[in-house]
Protein backbone atom coordinates (compact mmCIF):
# COMPACT_ATOMS: atom_id res chain seq x y z
CA UNK A 1 0.00 0.00 0.00
CA UNK A 2 2.63 1.98 0.68
CA UNK A 3 4.01 2.62 -2.91
CA UNK A 4 1.80 5.59 -2.13
CA UNK A 5 3.87 6.37 0.12
CA UNK A 6 0.88 8.59 1.92
CA UNK A 7 1.98 7.24 5.24
CA UNK A 8 4.89 9.46 6.39
CA UNK A 9 2.61 12.66 6.64
CA UNK A 10 2.97 14.29 10.10
CA UNK A 11 -0.34 14.64 10.41
CA UNK A 12 -1.93 11.05 11.34
CA UNK A 13 -4.93 12.01 10.29
CA UNK A 14 -4.13 13.37 6.54
CA UNK A 15 -2.47 9.58 6.73
CA UNK A 16 -5.77 8.35 7.81
CA UNK A 17 -8.18 10.32 5.59
CA UNK A 18 -6.10 8.83 2.36
CA UNK A 19 -5.64 5.31 3.39
CA UNK A 20 -9.45 5.47 3.70
CA UNK A 21 -10.31 7.08 0.71
CA UNK A 22 -7.57 4.16 -1.13
CA UNK A 23 -9.42 1.19 0.96
CA UNK A 24 -12.87 2.50 -1.21
CA UNK A 25 -11.02 2.83 -4.18
CA UNK A 26 -9.41 -0.55 -3.94
CA UNK A 27 -12.95 -1.87 -2.93
CA UNK A 28 -14.49 -0.35 -5.75
CA UNK A 29 -12.49 -2.04 -8.01
CA UNK A 30 -12.82 -5.33 -7.10
CA UNK A 31 -16.70 -4.66 -7.24
CA UNK A 32 -16.52 -3.65 -10.79
CA UNK A 33 -14.11 -6.28 -11.57
CA UNK A 34 -16.52 -9.11 -10.23
CA UNK A 35 -19.13 -7.64 -12.00
CA UNK A 36 -17.77 -7.48 -15.19
CA UNK A 37 -16.86 -11.42 -14.40
CA UNK A 38 -20.17 -12.35 -13.61
CA UNK A 39 -21.94 -10.54 -16.60
CA UNK A 40 -19.58 -12.31 -18.83
CA UNK A 41 -20.07 -15.69 -16.80
CA UNK A 42 -23.39 -14.83 -16.89
CA UNK A 43 -23.62 -14.88 -20.94
CA UNK A 44 -21.58 -18.06 -21.39
CA UNK A 45 -23.64 -20.30 -18.82
CA UNK A 46 -26.66 -18.21 -20.13
CA UNK A 47 -27.63 -17.45 -16.66
CA UNK A 48 -30.53 -15.21 -16.18
CA UNK A 49 -30.46 -15.05 -12.47
CA UNK A 50 -26.38 -14.35 -12.60
CA UNK A 51 -27.52 -11.44 -15.09
CA UNK A 52 -30.23 -10.33 -12.74
CA UNK A 53 -27.46 -9.96 -9.80
CA UNK A 54 -25.30 -7.98 -12.04
CA UNK A 55 -27.72 -5.80 -12.30
CA UNK A 56 -28.91 -5.49 -8.72
CA UNK A 57 -25.59 -5.02 -7.49
CA UNK A 58 -24.56 -1.99 -10.31
CA UNK A 59 -25.69 0.49 -7.07
CA UNK A 60 -23.43 -0.77 -5.25
CA UNK A 61 -20.75 0.66 -7.41
CA UNK A 62 -22.64 4.00 -8.16
CA UNK A 63 -23.07 4.27 -4.23
CA UNK A 64 -19.10 4.01 -3.79
CA UNK A 65 -18.75 6.22 -6.42
CA UNK A 66 -20.42 9.15 -4.59
CA UNK A 67 -19.09 8.16 -1.14
CA UNK A 68 -15.52 8.39 -2.56
CA UNK A 69 -15.74 11.80 -4.45
CA UNK A 70 -16.97 13.01 -1.47
CA UNK A 71 -14.31 12.15 0.58
CA UNK A 72 -12.25 13.57 -1.84
CA UNK A 73 -13.81 16.86 -1.88
CA UNK A 74 -13.75 16.75 1.84
CA UNK A 75 -9.76 16.21 1.73
CA UNK A 76 -9.27 18.82 -0.54
CA UNK A 77 -11.21 21.38 1.41
CA UNK A 78 -9.61 20.10 4.84
CA UNK A 79 -5.49 19.56 3.31
CA UNK A 80 -5.22 21.63 0.56
CA UNK A 81 -3.03 18.78 -0.82
CA UNK A 82 -0.15 19.73 -2.67
CA UNK A 83 2.21 18.04 -5.48
CA UNK A 84 1.75 14.29 -5.58
CA UNK A 85 -1.24 14.25 -2.62
CA UNK A 86 -2.82 16.67 -4.90
CA UNK A 87 -2.19 14.32 -8.50
CA UNK A 88 -3.50 11.64 -6.57
CA UNK A 89 -6.36 12.72 -5.16
CA UNK A 90 -6.93 13.67 -9.20
CA UNK A 91 -6.19 10.57 -10.67
CA UNK A 92 -9.03 8.53 -7.61
CA UNK A 93 -11.59 11.35 -8.72
CA UNK A 94 -11.23 10.62 -12.24
CA UNK A 95 -10.59 6.86 -11.78
CA UNK A 96 -13.94 6.21 -9.73
CA UNK A 97 -15.57 7.78 -12.64
CA UNK A 98 -14.24 5.27 -15.22
CA UNK A 99 -14.87 2.98 -12.44
CA UNK A 100 -18.89 3.70 -12.52
CA UNK A 101 -18.90 3.76 -16.39
CA UNK A 102 -17.04 0.18 -16.13
CA UNK A 103 -20.16 -0.88 -13.68
CA UNK A 104 -22.50 0.29 -16.44
CA UNK A 105 -20.72 -0.91 -19.42
CA UNK A 106 -20.95 -4.52 -17.14
CA UNK A 107 -24.80 -4.20 -16.84
CA UNK A 108 -25.21 -3.87 -20.38
CA UNK A 109 -23.13 -6.88 -21.19
CA UNK A 110 -25.21 -8.53 -18.69
CA UNK A 111 -28.46 -7.65 -20.78
CA UNK A 112 -27.42 -10.17 -23.61
CA UNK A 113 -28.36 -12.69 -21.58
CA UNK A 114 -31.90 -11.91 -20.84
CA UNK A 115 -32.55 -11.98 -24.34
CA UNK A 116 -33.47 -15.32 -25.89
CA UNK A 117 -30.81 -16.11 -28.57
CA UNK A 118 -31.98 -18.90 -30.88
CA UNK A 119 -29.39 -21.76 -30.74
CA UNK A 120 -27.82 -20.65 -34.47
CA UNK A 121 -26.86 -17.61 -33.10
CA UNK A 122 -25.00 -18.77 -29.70
CA UNK A 123 -21.36 -19.12 -31.50
CA UNK A 124 -21.15 -15.36 -31.40
CA UNK A 125 -21.32 -15.86 -27.90
CA UNK A 126 -18.16 -17.40 -28.25
CA UNK A 127 -16.31 -14.65 -29.68
CA UNK A 128 -18.04 -12.30 -27.52
CA UNK A 129 -16.86 -14.35 -24.72
CA UNK A 130 -13.60 -14.43 -25.95
CA UNK A 131 -13.39 -10.41 -26.29
CA UNK A 132 -14.69 -10.26 -22.82
CA UNK A 133 -11.74 -12.87 -21.01
CA UNK A 134 -9.50 -10.32 -22.60
CA UNK A 135 -10.96 -7.29 -21.45
CA UNK A 136 -11.41 -8.55 -18.38
CA UNK A 137 -7.95 -9.57 -17.97
CA UNK A 138 -6.83 -6.17 -19.03
CA UNK A 139 -8.90 -4.51 -16.52
CA UNK A 140 -7.22 -6.86 -13.50
CA UNK A 141 -4.09 -5.82 -14.70
CA UNK A 142 -5.00 -2.36 -14.23
CA UNK A 143 -6.19 -2.25 -10.94
CA UNK A 144 -3.41 -4.48 -9.88
CA UNK A 145 -1.13 -1.49 -11.35
CA UNK A 146 -3.25 0.99 -9.48
CA UNK A 147 -2.67 -0.58 -6.49
CA UNK A 148 1.02 -0.49 -6.69
CA UNK A 149 0.97 2.65 -8.77
CA UNK A 150 3.39 0.49 -11.44
CA UNK A 151 4.12 2.89 -14.15
CA UNK A 152 5.63 0.71 -16.15
CA UNK A 153 2.38 -1.76 -16.08
CA UNK A 154 0.54 0.63 -16.90
CA UNK A 155 2.01 1.29 -20.00
CA UNK A 156 2.44 -2.15 -21.24
CA UNK A 157 -1.68 -2.26 -20.52
CA UNK A 158 -2.21 1.56 -22.29
CA UNK A 159 -0.48 -0.49 -25.14
CA UNK A 160 -2.40 -3.33 -25.21
CA UNK A 161 -5.78 -1.51 -25.75
CA UNK A 162 -5.32 -1.42 -29.50
CA UNK A 163 -5.29 -5.28 -29.53
CA UNK A 164 -8.87 -5.07 -27.61
CA UNK A 165 -9.78 -2.63 -30.31
CA UNK A 166 -8.79 -5.00 -33.15
CA UNK A 167 -10.72 -7.83 -31.86
CA UNK A 168 -13.66 -5.56 -31.43
CA UNK A 169 -13.24 -4.59 -35.18
CA UNK A 170 -13.09 -8.08 -36.07
CA UNK A 171 -15.88 -8.96 -34.35
CA UNK A 172 -18.37 -6.38 -35.15
CA UNK A 173 -17.14 -7.74 -38.74
CA UNK A 174 -18.81 -10.85 -38.50
CA UNK A 175 -21.64 -9.80 -36.79
CA UNK A 176 -22.38 -7.26 -39.69
CA UNK A 177 -22.06 -10.46 -41.79
CA UNK A 178 -24.56 -12.25 -40.07
CA UNK A 179 -27.26 -9.61 -40.12
CA UNK A 180 -26.41 -8.94 -43.77
CA UNK A 181 -27.18 -12.56 -44.51
CA UNK A 182 -30.36 -12.78 -42.84
CA UNK A 183 -32.23 -9.81 -41.64
CA UNK A 184 -34.17 -11.28 -39.23
CA UNK A 185 -31.33 -11.94 -36.89
CA UNK A 186 -30.72 -8.44 -36.49
CA UNK A 187 -32.40 -7.53 -33.11
CA UNK A 188 -30.04 -10.66 -31.74
CA UNK A 189 -27.66 -9.42 -33.48
CA UNK A 190 -27.80 -6.08 -32.20
CA UNK A 191 -27.43 -7.24 -28.80
CA UNK A 192 -24.27 -8.74 -29.03
CA UNK A 193 -23.56 -5.59 -30.75
CA UNK A 194 -23.93 -3.29 -27.39
CA UNK A 195 -22.23 -5.75 -25.39
CA UNK A 196 -19.48 -5.73 -28.09
CA UNK A 197 -19.39 -2.16 -28.05
CA UNK A 198 -19.15 -2.19 -23.37
CA UNK A 199 -16.58 -4.29 -23.93
CA UNK A 200 -14.56 -1.63 -26.35
CA UNK A 201 -15.45 0.74 -24.06
CA UNK A 202 -14.25 -1.20 -20.81
CA UNK A 203 -11.09 -1.30 -22.50
CA UNK A 204 -10.79 2.24 -23.14
CA UNK A 205 -11.38 3.25 -19.69
CA UNK A 206 -8.44 0.58 -18.08
CA UNK A 207 -6.69 2.75 -20.28
CA UNK A 208 -7.92 6.00 -19.18
CA UNK A 209 -6.76 4.38 -15.65
CA UNK A 210 -3.43 3.65 -16.96
CA UNK A 211 -3.37 7.25 -17.58
CA UNK A 212 -3.97 8.60 -14.21
CA UNK A 213 -1.65 6.24 -12.73
CA UNK A 214 1.04 7.77 -15.59
CA UNK A 215 0.26 11.18 -14.14
CA UNK A 216 0.14 10.80 -10.19
CA UNK A 217 3.60 8.84 -10.59
CA UNK A 218 5.30 11.01 -13.32
CA UNK A 219 3.16 13.81 -13.28
CA UNK A 220 3.31 13.83 -16.44
CA UNK A 221 -0.13 14.50 -18.72
CA UNK A 222 -0.72 11.74 -20.95
CA UNK A 223 -4.52 11.92 -22.14
CA UNK A 224 -4.13 12.67 -26.04
CA UNK A 225 -0.98 11.33 -26.73
CA UNK A 226 0.33 9.71 -29.55
CA UNK A 227 2.13 5.84 -29.11
CA UNK A 228 4.96 7.39 -30.72
CA UNK A 229 5.25 10.21 -27.36
CA UNK A 230 3.58 7.48 -24.46
CA UNK A 231 6.78 5.31 -25.27
CA UNK A 232 9.01 8.53 -24.08
CA UNK A 233 7.82 8.93 -20.83
CA UNK B 1 -1.58 13.87 -35.65
CA UNK B 2 -1.50 17.70 -34.00
CA UNK B 3 0.05 17.30 -30.53
CA UNK B 4 -1.15 19.87 -28.41
CA UNK B 5 0.84 20.20 -25.18
CA UNK B 6 -1.47 20.93 -22.27
CA UNK B 7 0.85 22.89 -20.80
CA UNK B 8 1.12 25.63 -23.80
CA UNK B 9 -2.60 26.30 -22.75
CA UNK B 10 -2.22 25.98 -18.90
CA UNK B 11 0.63 28.66 -18.72
CA UNK B 12 -0.66 31.77 -17.62
CA UNK B 13 0.34 34.76 -19.60
CA UNK B 14 3.25 36.15 -17.32
CA UNK B 15 5.22 33.22 -16.92
CA UNK B 16 8.87 33.51 -17.31
CA UNK B 17 11.14 30.96 -18.18
CA UNK B 18 13.35 31.32 -14.92
CA UNK B 19 16.57 30.23 -16.40
CA UNK B 20 16.27 32.36 -19.77
CA UNK B 21 15.35 36.01 -18.31
CA UNK B 22 16.82 38.70 -20.11
CA UNK B 23 18.39 41.63 -18.52
CA UNK B 24 14.85 43.56 -18.43
CA UNK B 25 12.68 41.29 -17.33
CA UNK B 26 15.77 40.90 -13.97
CA UNK B 27 14.45 43.23 -11.24
CA UNK B 28 17.51 41.85 -9.03
CA UNK B 29 19.46 38.97 -9.36
CA UNK B 30 21.66 37.58 -6.58
CA UNK B 31 24.94 35.63 -7.28
CA UNK B 32 26.27 33.69 -4.58
CA UNK B 33 25.53 35.25 -1.68
CA UNK B 34 27.04 33.85 2.32
CA UNK B 35 25.31 35.21 5.28
CA UNK B 36 27.32 34.30 8.67
CA UNK B 37 25.99 35.52 11.90
CA UNK B 38 29.75 35.48 13.66
CA UNK B 39 30.43 32.07 13.05
CA UNK B 40 27.42 30.06 12.18
CA UNK B 41 26.19 30.51 8.50
CA UNK B 42 22.75 31.57 7.98
CA UNK B 43 22.75 31.63 4.10
CA UNK B 44 25.25 29.01 1.58
CA UNK B 45 26.02 30.32 -1.74
CA UNK B 46 22.29 31.88 -2.84
CA UNK B 47 22.11 32.74 -6.67
CA UNK B 48 18.79 33.55 -8.13
CA UNK B 49 17.03 36.55 -10.29
CA UNK B 50 13.88 37.90 -9.38
CA UNK B 51 11.87 38.32 -12.53
CA UNK B 52 10.57 42.02 -12.68
CA UNK B 53 6.60 42.61 -12.18
CA UNK B 54 6.10 39.73 -10.57
CA UNK B 55 5.57 37.90 -6.99
CA UNK B 56 8.66 35.69 -5.79
CA UNK B 57 7.58 33.93 -3.15
CA UNK B 58 10.59 32.41 -0.33
CA UNK B 59 9.05 29.48 1.86
CA UNK B 60 10.63 27.08 3.86
CA UNK B 61 10.55 25.55 7.32
CA UNK B 62 11.63 27.84 10.75
CA UNK B 63 14.89 29.07 10.93
CA UNK B 64 15.41 27.95 6.94
CA UNK B 65 16.95 31.75 6.39
CA UNK B 66 14.26 32.86 4.24
CA UNK B 67 13.36 35.85 5.97
CA UNK B 68 17.34 36.25 6.25
CA UNK B 69 17.53 36.17 2.88
CA UNK B 70 14.89 38.90 2.39
CA UNK B 71 16.71 41.55 4.44
CA UNK B 72 19.37 40.88 2.48
CA UNK B 73 17.97 43.02 0.20
CA UNK B 74 17.40 46.01 1.47
CA UNK B 75 20.33 45.41 3.56
CA UNK B 76 18.73 45.23 6.84
CA UNK B 77 20.92 42.80 8.11
CA UNK B 78 23.24 45.99 8.38
CA UNK B 79 21.88 46.67 11.46
CA UNK B 80 22.91 43.32 12.79
CA UNK B 81 26.55 43.75 14.56
CA UNK B 82 27.69 40.12 14.06
CA UNK B 83 26.31 39.23 10.49
CA UNK B 84 28.81 39.52 7.90
CA UNK B 85 27.84 38.85 4.10
CA UNK B 86 29.66 38.05 0.49
CA UNK B 87 28.22 37.46 -2.82
CA UNK B 88 26.28 40.13 -4.58
CA UNK B 89 23.09 41.47 -5.06
CA UNK B 90 22.45 43.42 -7.96
CA UNK B 91 19.62 46.09 -8.59
CA UNK B 92 20.16 47.78 -11.93
CA UNK B 93 23.17 45.80 -12.06
CA UNK B 94 25.15 47.64 -9.36
CA UNK B 95 25.73 45.67 -6.28
CA UNK B 96 23.81 47.07 -3.66
CA UNK B 97 26.84 45.88 -1.23
CA UNK B 98 28.98 48.16 -3.08
CA UNK B 99 30.99 50.63 -1.39
CA UNK B 100 29.15 53.74 -2.89
CA UNK B 101 25.67 52.63 -2.35
CA UNK B 102 23.71 55.10 -0.29
CA UNK B 103 21.52 53.09 1.85
CA UNK B 104 18.60 55.33 2.30
CA UNK B 105 18.26 54.93 -0.94
CA UNK B 106 18.29 51.98 -1.11
CA UNK B 107 15.82 51.36 1.53
CA UNK B 108 13.59 53.74 -1.12
CA UNK B 109 13.26 51.81 -3.58
CA UNK B 110 12.92 48.65 -1.63
CA UNK B 111 10.45 48.99 0.65
CA UNK B 112 9.68 46.90 3.52
CA UNK B 113 6.81 45.23 4.96
CA UNK B 114 6.79 43.43 8.36
CA UNK B 115 5.19 40.93 10.17
CA UNK B 116 2.96 42.89 12.94
CA UNK B 117 1.84 46.17 10.89
CA UNK B 118 3.93 48.89 12.39
CA UNK B 119 1.79 52.22 11.47
CA UNK B 120 3.61 55.06 13.12
CA UNK B 121 1.53 57.03 15.92
CA UNK B 122 0.69 59.85 14.07
CA UNK B 123 -2.39 60.39 11.62
CA UNK B 124 -2.98 58.10 8.92
CA UNK B 125 -2.23 61.04 6.42
CA UNK B 126 1.27 61.60 7.97
CA UNK B 127 1.61 57.86 8.20
CA UNK B 128 1.68 57.63 4.88
CA UNK B 129 3.34 60.76 3.59
CA UNK B 130 6.45 60.59 6.13
CA UNK B 131 8.99 59.20 3.42
CA UNK B 132 8.19 61.82 1.24
CA UNK B 133 8.15 64.68 3.85
CA UNK B 134 11.98 62.80 4.63
CA UNK B 135 12.66 63.84 1.23
CA UNK B 136 11.56 67.27 1.42
CA UNK B 137 8.67 67.09 -0.37
CA UNK B 138 5.93 69.74 1.13
CA UNK B 139 3.97 70.83 -1.09
CA UNK B 140 0.66 69.98 0.20
CA UNK B 141 -0.93 69.64 -3.27
CA UNK B 142 1.92 66.89 -4.16
CA UNK B 143 1.11 65.13 -0.77
CA UNK B 144 -2.34 65.31 -1.06
CA UNK B 145 -2.07 63.37 -4.43
CA UNK B 146 0.24 60.72 -3.14
CA UNK B 147 -1.75 59.87 -0.05
CA UNK B 148 -5.09 59.47 -2.12
CA UNK B 149 -2.93 57.36 -4.92
CA UNK B 150 -0.82 55.41 -2.24
CA UNK B 151 -4.34 54.55 -0.43
CA UNK B 152 -5.93 53.89 -3.92
CA UNK B 153 -3.05 51.16 -4.81
CA UNK B 154 -3.30 49.55 -0.98
CA UNK B 155 -7.45 49.29 -1.55
CA UNK B 156 -7.60 51.60 1.77
CA UNK B 157 -8.54 54.92 0.52
CA UNK B 158 -12.39 54.47 0.03
CA UNK B 159 -12.12 53.12 4.06
CA UNK B 160 -10.06 56.42 5.28
CA UNK B 161 -10.29 58.94 2.94
CA UNK B 162 -13.26 60.76 5.37
CA UNK B 163 -10.19 60.48 8.41
CA UNK B 164 -7.06 61.05 7.14
CA UNK B 165 -6.49 62.53 9.83
CA UNK B 166 -7.57 60.53 12.81
CA UNK B 167 -4.65 58.62 14.34
CA UNK B 168 -3.65 55.54 12.03
CA UNK B 169 -3.55 53.44 15.39
CA UNK B 170 -7.09 53.61 15.50
CA UNK B 171 -7.16 51.10 12.22
CA UNK B 172 -8.23 47.57 12.05
CA UNK B 173 -5.46 45.25 11.82
CA UNK B 174 -5.84 44.57 8.23
CA UNK B 175 -6.43 48.74 7.92
CA UNK B 176 -2.93 48.84 9.32
CA UNK B 177 -1.17 46.26 7.52
CA UNK B 178 -2.49 48.18 4.37
CA UNK B 179 -1.52 51.37 5.63
CA UNK B 180 1.96 50.43 6.05
CA UNK B 181 2.17 49.01 2.63
CA UNK B 182 0.64 52.68 1.40
CA UNK B 183 3.70 54.17 3.14
CA UNK B 184 6.08 52.30 1.80
CA UNK B 185 4.29 52.93 -1.94
CA UNK B 186 4.36 56.33 -1.54
CA UNK B 187 7.71 56.89 -2.28
CA UNK B 188 7.67 54.82 -5.26
CA UNK B 189 9.73 52.08 -4.93
CA UNK B 190 11.21 48.98 -7.51
CA UNK B 191 10.85 46.20 -4.79
CA UNK B 192 8.56 45.34 -2.21
CA UNK B 193 9.35 42.97 0.50
CA UNK B 194 6.80 41.33 2.45
CA UNK B 195 8.08 39.12 5.54
CA UNK B 196 4.65 37.61 6.72
CA UNK B 197 2.33 39.91 6.05
CA UNK B 198 -0.66 38.48 6.92
CA UNK B 199 0.81 36.24 9.79
CA UNK B 200 -0.94 38.69 12.56
CA UNK B 201 -4.04 39.02 10.12
CA UNK B 202 -7.84 37.54 10.36
CA UNK B 203 -8.98 35.52 7.57
CA UNK B 204 -11.00 38.19 5.84
CA UNK B 205 -7.60 40.89 6.40
CA UNK B 206 -5.45 38.02 4.75
CA UNK B 207 -7.09 37.75 1.53
CA UNK B 208 -7.66 41.22 1.08
CA UNK B 209 -4.03 41.58 1.38
CA UNK B 210 -3.75 38.89 -1.22
CA UNK B 211 -5.91 40.84 -3.38
CA UNK B 212 -3.68 43.22 -3.01
CA UNK B 213 -0.51 41.66 -3.61
CA UNK B 214 -2.16 40.66 -7.21
CA UNK B 215 -2.94 44.42 -8.25
CA UNK B 216 0.11 45.77 -6.36
CA UNK B 217 2.47 43.31 -9.16
CA UNK B 218 1.64 45.54 -11.60
CA UNK B 219 3.22 48.30 -10.60
CA UNK B 220 6.20 47.00 -8.40
CA UNK B 221 7.89 43.81 -8.10
CA UNK B 222 7.28 41.75 -4.87
CA UNK B 223 9.19 39.32 -2.73
CA UNK B 224 7.22 37.52 0.10
CA UNK B 225 8.49 35.58 2.71
CA UNK B 226 4.94 33.03 3.98
CA UNK B 227 4.84 30.36 6.40
CA UNK B 228 1.11 29.49 4.13
CA UNK B 229 2.38 27.40 1.75
CA UNK B 230 -1.21 28.06 0.17
CA UNK B 231 -0.65 31.53 0.65
CA UNK B 232 2.66 31.14 -1.81
CA UNK B 233 0.64 29.30 -4.01
CA UNK B 234 -2.36 31.61 -4.45
CA UNK B 235 -0.42 34.68 -4.89
CA UNK B 236 2.36 34.08 -6.00
CA UNK B 237 4.27 33.51 -9.85
CA UNK B 238 7.80 31.49 -8.62
CA UNK B 239 8.50 29.65 -5.34
CA UNK B 240 11.48 29.57 -3.83
CA UNK B 241 12.22 26.64 -1.25
CA UNK B 242 14.81 26.85 1.44
CA UNK B 243 15.95 24.48 3.71
CA UNK B 244 18.69 24.96 6.51
CA UNK B 245 20.21 28.06 4.37
CA UNK B 246 20.02 26.53 0.70
CA UNK B 247 18.01 27.05 -1.88
CA UNK B 248 16.81 23.76 -2.44
CA UNK B 249 14.17 24.58 -5.07
CA UNK B 250 13.39 27.62 -7.26
CA UNK B 251 10.89 27.38 -10.28
CA UNK B 252 7.53 28.72 -11.52
CA UNK B 253 4.44 28.39 -8.78
CA UNK B 254 2.28 25.69 -10.74
CA UNK B 255 4.92 23.19 -11.18
CA UNK B 256 6.76 23.44 -7.76
CA UNK B 257 3.19 22.92 -6.01
CA UNK B 258 2.23 20.27 -8.40
CA UNK B 259 5.17 18.73 -9.87
CA UNK B 260 8.50 19.63 -7.38
CA UNK B 261 11.81 18.16 -9.03
CA UNK B 262 13.53 17.85 -5.24
CA UNK B 263 12.17 15.45 -3.14
CA UNK B 264 13.29 17.47 -0.24
CA UNK B 265 10.13 20.45 -1.68
CA UNK B 266 7.80 17.02 -2.19
CA UNK B 267 8.10 16.38 1.41
CA UNK B 268 7.96 19.54 2.66
CA UNK B 269 4.88 20.59 0.52
CA UNK B 270 3.30 17.80 1.21
CA UNK B 271 3.92 17.39 5.08
CA UNK B 272 6.31 14.26 5.31
CA UNK B 273 9.57 14.70 7.37
CA UNK B 274 12.66 12.64 7.71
Amino acid sequence: MDSLNISRHISGQFNEDLERIINLVMQMGGLVEKQLSEALQSVSEGDEDLAKKVFSNDYQVNNLEVVIDEECTRLIAKRQPAAGDLRLVMAIIKTIADLERIGDEAKKIANVTMQSLSSKHKDLLLNLDNLGRRVLEGLQLTLDAFTRMDVDAALKIHQTDEKIDREYEALMRQLMTYMMEDPRSIPEVMAVIWSARALERIGDRSQNVCEYIIYFVKGKVVRHTSPAEMKKI
Amino acid sequence: MISVTPTAIADSPNKVDLNNLTPEQIALEIKDLNLFYGEKQALQNISMAIPKGQVTAFIGPSGCGKSTLLRCINRMNDLVDICKITGEINLHGENIYGKHVDVAELRRAVGMVFQRPNPFPKSIYENVVYGLRIKGENNRRVLDEAVERALKSAALWNEVKDRLHESALGLSGGQQQRLVIARAIAIEPEVLLLDEPTSALDPISTLTIEELIHDLKQQFTVVIVTHNMQQAARVSDQTAFMYMGDLIEYSDTNTLFTTPSKKKTEDYITGRYG
